[in-house]
């Protein structure tokens, strides 16, 4: 939450190096947290399905994007046709 | 593979690590920053030392520097307490800070032969904005005048009467 202050811009930040360098640490959180995220989803015994439509991507963005990872780090990942219990 | 390519590998194979580490999907200058600060080279070692830069004092500036760039919009890291995800077995890619990086320290070498790792954190510390720029500026370290004493010993180590070990 980024509290209004009239004296600054429009993303309450007066420096515009401080405005890039806060896109930057975003992009770099919001990857750390989709892997964390989907991780933690894959664990729990959710389907890639349900994984890409809850983050808004579709499946094969999903898949191509972890399942090499999550398949190396050992996760059992649910098939296709089973359902979630 | 020469020698100046096995002394890149090296830097750039710590790298890698240093991506995964961070759940990056690709090497920034700041995992060449950190692997750079994680090699015995002489001149890296006499330029980032004595400012407190060995691998732990780079990994707590560049902490520092991301917990600032989200306070500034009003976020904290340390709000999500989400499990840390497991690392990619893949190899990152060279991200365009790490590239820019490079590109600055083979522009600094005139034969090809003569490039060392100080180049590299030539390259890394050229970077006048970026993490590597804010993180070095949030822990109160000049960069220029690292970038002058990496020219310095490079300078010195050029020259045949103070020849230095490659």
């Amino acid at each position: 939450m980024v509290a209004y202050m009239p004296d600054q811009d429009a993303t309450g930040v007066r420096d515009p190096a401080d405005a890039l360098a806060a896109v930057a640490a975003l992009r770099r959180l919001a990857d750390q947290l989709e892997d964390a995220a989907v991780e933690q989803a894959m664990r729990s015994g959710w389907s890639w399905p349900d994984v890409a439509e809850a983050l808004g991507i579709t499946r094969q963005a999903v898949h191509k994007k972890h399942a090499k990872r999550l398949i190396a780090a050992g996760v059992k990942l649910r098939r296709r046709d089973d359902v979630r219990g | 593979m020469s020698a100046v390519d096995e002394l890149l590998a090296a830097v750039l194979a710590a790298a890698e690590d240093e991506a995964r580490h961070d759940s990056s999907p690709t090497v920034e200058a700041r995992h060449l920053l950190l692997a750079l600060a994680g090699e015995p080279e002489a001149i890296t070692q006499a330029v980032l030392g004595p400012v407190g830069l060995d691998h732990q004092g780079v990994r707590a500036a560049l902490d520092r520097e991301f917990e600032h760039s989200l306070s500034t919009v009003g976020f904290s890291p340390a709000t999500y307490a989400l499990p840390r995800p497991s690392a990619s077995p893949d190899h990152p890619r060279l991200g365009s800070s790490a590239k820019l990086a490079l590109e600055r320290g083979f522009a600094s070498v005139a034969r090809k032969k003569d490039l060392r790792q100080a180049h590299v954190l030539l390259g890394v510390l050229r970077a006048e904005v970026g993490s590597v720029a804010r993180a070095l500026s949030l822990a109160g370290i000049d960069r220029s005048a690292l970038v002058d004493r990496v020219r310095e010993g490079l300078a010195r180590s050029e020259r045949p009467d103070g020849e230095e070990a490659p």
